[in-house]
């Protein structure tokens, strides 16, 4: 989005009577202002850097003081060590993150069942949510009112209420441990439901009632013309719930029992309660790296629809 | 109104709405109306998970009204809750007035800030809980060093539990206010300020009584969202405090939550009735505090 160029600090405009040495004192006064944030970022990028450089340094090294702040010796073993052998012979080789599960094609199993799930999830719910916001928003049935009403309270309840009688009918059901466990209580998201049909009210009926005038049916209508119709907020929801169900923990860590189908989340906090030395903190480093690579490309690629869908969420409620 | 419409063409016509209805509410229905209804239910009861439930009436909530660690948990979140949310919503009002150009050092201030949002959430807890590290080996005690001063044993010391809480919500959630204010900042006038300093107004005048007023609801949106949130907080307690297979908050349950408790409660010792009351008083924190935010209050109206 493009935002006006405006600061209260330091005017980024200044009105054009000023002499030149009045705005350069005002333009030092205003990096001065920002001397604090601009510390406050060495506080962002250095837990970043210590991650980063945790991955690429030997297990040796990491259990070395003081710390090493460029890996003295760089290494990709913390993903995978050709050296590392089961008997534990070869000291100072520990398994890199790729060698660490016992399941079927080890750690790329859990960037699968994350990637599975929350495109899933993803996909699903916004069709299901934007099908009865459509009709929320453009059909005149009895009720419909009633129904919005509920799902707006709905809103108000914490997940974490229904947490338990979930876990239940999942048991109940012979769905723990399974895709089918994450995906499907997943589906029915008030939040977007509400924001589609806010967004659905905002735009004039013409184009349904001209499709409806030329024999098109609800199905037709909504696939060809209230879909397309909906796409920037269908942008702005869709990085929710990517973000949302990508990180998504409390729900995974109660309904998975087996190792195979933990979700990236789950399986990294598992290697965190078995392996607590020093000399581990590069493999699960590596993971933690590779579990947020796909959320940080998204977000690079589509850095526009982030902040705007932000903005449009937060402005618009 | 009387319809021009034949009855069977608008039966059919209703009927493909509620069949466009019917994913949504089945699924809403199914999982968040009926546990709902049934998590209240469970509240007053003594289910196990295994055993039939047993109907206590409102003795789970007697006991957690006596409940150390519970009240424990209750004062732990309400620290952790006024200090992220004040301290964080003040950073990102302060972050999105010093970097809200259009310039590339403000473009990227802003990036770094926000990359904790689209970082890995596991991720980060798994890094702070090794820049904490007990030992010099750890980025928090190098730093120390440099200082003079000695190791701190980050996580294993109680007192420092919420504030390292508090730190790392700041840290993680700013970026993400900072996004919302720069879109609130842009939203403003121009010609306010234009007016304002033709009037002579100081740059602190024109922050008074143009900004902040104008940002409130901003303003309002941070707070509130920033308050469910952090009431809901799980993960940091439960990846960086825990200490051992079966605890949850950490050591002597110095930074037990309401969460972290109703996992421990729910699935450690499996008293899903109990956990249920507890899910129960979350509900209506959160309950009273979303009435409080005008986004529902504002959508009855549109309807």
């Amino acid at each position: 989005m493009a935002v006006a160029p405006m600061d209260t600090i330091a005017p980024v405009q200044r009105p054009r009577h000023r002499t030149v040495s009045g705005g350069r004192r005002s333009r030092i006064n205003g990096h001065l202002l920002r001397l604090p944030f601009y510390l406050l970022s060495l506080t962002m990028i250095a837990p970043f850097y210590w991650l980063l450089i945790t991955v690429f340094k030997p297990p040796t090294e990491l259990a070395r003081t003081p710390p090493s702040f460029v890996p003295q010796s760089p290494t990709f073993a913390n993903f995978y060590d050709p050296e590392w052998t089961a008997e534990g012979v070869n000291p100072g080789h520990l398994q890199g993150i790729f060698q660490r599960y016992q399941v079927d094609f080890g750690f790329w199993r859990f960037l699968f069942n994350s990637l599975v799930i929350t495109t899933t999830i993803t996909v699903v719910s916004l069709l299901i949510c934007s099908l009865a916001a459509y009709v929320i928003a453009k059909h005149d049935i009895k009720g419909r009112r009633t129904i919005f009403l509920l799902i707006i309270a709905s809103m108000m309840v914490p997940w974490q209420t229904t947490l338990i009688p979930n876990y239940v009918i999942m048991r109940n059901l012979g769905w723990l441990d399974s895709y089918a466990a994450y995906i499907i209580p997943a589906l029915a998201k008030a939040f977007v439901l509400f924001f589609l049909v806010q967004f659905l009210q905002s735009i004039p009926n013409e184009l349904i009632q001209a499709a409806r005038v030329d024999g098109a049916g609800e199905w037709r209508i909504w696939w060809k013309i209230v879909l397309p119709l909906l796409r920037p907020a269908l942008a702005a929801m869709s990085i929710f719930i990517v973000l949302a169900e990508w990180n998504n923990f409390l729900w995974p860590l109660i309904i998975v029992q087996s190792d195979e189908m933990a979700n990236l989340p789950v399986a990294l906090a598992r290697l965190n309660s078995y392996f607590a030395g020093p000399d581990h903190q590069g493999a699960i480093m590596a993971g933690g790296l590779i579990a947020s690579v796909p959320t940080i490309v998204f977000f690079l690629i589509f850095q526009k629809y982030f902040t705007r869908g932000i903005a449009l969420s937060g402005l618009k409620g | 109104m009387a319809s021009p419409i034949p009855l069977r063409s608008r039966l059919r016509r209703y009927g493909t709405s509620y069949a466009m209805l019917l994913p949504f509410l089945a699924l809403f229905a199914g999982f968040l109306i009926w546990p709902l209804a049934n998590s209240l239910y469970l509240s007053f009861t003594t289910f196990d998970g295994i055993n039939p439930a047993a109907f206590v009436g409102l003795d789970n909530f007697r006991q957690l009204a006596e409940d150390d660690r519970f009240r424990h948990a209750l004062g732990n979140t309400g620290l952790y809750v006024v200090g992220s949310v004040v301290i964080g919503t003040l950073l990102s009002l302060g972050l999105a007035l010093a970097f809200n150009g259009t310039g590339w050092a403000h473009r990227i201030m802003r990036t770094v800030f926000f990359l904790p949002s689209v970082t890995s959430s596991i991720a980060l807890m798994l890094m702070w809980k090794w820049v904490l590290f007990p030992s010099d080996v750890g980025l928090a005690n190098t730093i120390m060093h440099w200082f003079g001063g000695k190791d701190v044993a980050w996580l294993a010391t109680p007192g420092l539990a919420i504030p390292i809480l508090v730190m790392m919500s700041v840290w993680g959630g700013m970026g993400y206010g900072m996004v919302l204010y720069v879109a609130g900042l842009g939203a403003i006038p121009q010609e306010y300020y234009e007016a304002a300093r033709i009037d002579g107004a100081s740059t602190w005048a024109q922050f008074r009584h143009i900004t902040l007023p104008l940002l409130r609801p901003v303003t309002t949106y941070v707070v509130v969202t920033g308050l469910i949130g952090a009431f809901q907080v799980f993960e940091a307690v439960y990846i960086v405090f825990q200490t051992g297979a079966n605890n949850v908050g950490g050591v002597l349950d110095s930074g037990l939550m309401i969460v972290p408790y109703l996992y421990d409660q729910g699935f450690t010792h499996f008293k899903l009735g109990y956990a249920s009351a507890i899910a129960w008083v979350l509900f209506l924190i959160i309950f009273v505090l979303s009435l409080v935010n005008l986004r529902a209050g504002r959508a009855m109206k549109e309807l």
